[in-house]
């Protein structure tokens, strides 16, 4: 794949691979683009051996997710404060920054598998099939995790 | 759960504009780029240089072939003369001998003492 064309395909994918990460990162964005740079390196340095077995963009998310994760082993981002997620900048209203605070401090609490797939399922519309296949899970088991999640979510968030 | 379901659709994380991103994604892809170009030229000095060897290796082989055969030489006498004079050697040398054994078996002892030391911190 030529240079041009991933930067074509990648101008498209932009934006939905910022903001899974973002969600990921629980609203860090300068941490959510560090990875997705990262992920696109890696997904150049890769791209002799896309086969166009599934789509372009559910491969992409796929390193992205894997990259993500390899960051959480080295960063323990498990652990880290929720300073970002308090600090969410927004344009909207008060109202709206409330919103993504609470958003982002209720996803924190979430083990990763569910903030996942919570997060490929609502913000990127994604299939279930999708999701397993980013995820490198059954579907069955992300069934369970979007259940899961939208349970702890309800716990977490005041409606 | 459908308010859940309402809350998460309306509230997608927003993903502020950033022009710079596509361009840090070139200037590192550019880089990605060098890389790959130097481990290719790596590759292909290194390819070049197992095929020089090989057809030295060759051209040496078949030189030294020709030569066995052009001057033929009585293979017995030469491998008697040599034992003869690896006996004289020693002969000569003998009462120092003990030293080089001694140093061997401390070298040896030495290696495999840290080795296990090694093995064992692993």
């Amino acid at each position: 794949m030529t240079q041009e064309r991933f930067i074509d395909l990648v101008r498209v994918e932009q934006e939905p691979l910022r903001r899974f990460l973002l969600a990921l990162c629980n609203g860090n964005a300068a941490l959510a683009d560090d990875i997705a740079q990262d992920a696109l390196v890696r997904a150049y340095v890769a791209s002799g051996s896309f086969l166009g077995l599934s789509k372009f963009s559910t491969w992409l998310f796929r390193i992205a997710y894997n990259c993500y994760i390899d960051n959480c082993r080295k960063a323990r981002l498990d652990e880290a404060p929720v300073e970002a997620a308090l600090a969410v900048p927004s344009d909207d209203s008060s109202d709206g920054s409330f919103r993504y605070q609470q958003l982002y401090l209720a996803l924190e609490k979430l083990p990763e598998k569910e903030k996942a797939s919570i997060a490929l399922f609502y913000f990127e519309d994604r299939s279930i099939k999708e999701i397993s296949t980013i995820l490198g899970i059954p579907s069955g088991t992300v069934k369970y995790h979007l259940s899961m999640g939208r349970t702890h979510l309800k716990q977490y968030i005041q409606l | 759960m459908k308010e859940i379901d309402e809350f998460l659709r309306e509230n997608k994380p927003a993903v502020q504009d950033d022009p710079t991103f596509l361009m840090e994604t070139r200037r590192r892809m550019k880089e990605v780029d060098g890389i790959k170009a130097e481990v290719d030229r790596q590759r292909s000095r290194g390819r070049v240089a197992l095929i020089v060897t090989l057809v030295a290796g060759l051209a040496l082989g078949v030189l030294v072939t020709a030569l066995a055969f052009l001057y033929p030489v009585d293979a017995s006498s030469v491998g008697e003369g040599l034992w003869e004079g690896f006996r004289a050697f020693l002969d000569t040398w003998k009462q120092y001998l003990i030293y080089p054994v001694a140093a061997i078996a401390v070298t040896l002892s030495l290696v495999l003492t840290l080795g296990g030391k090694k093995a064992a911190q692993l």
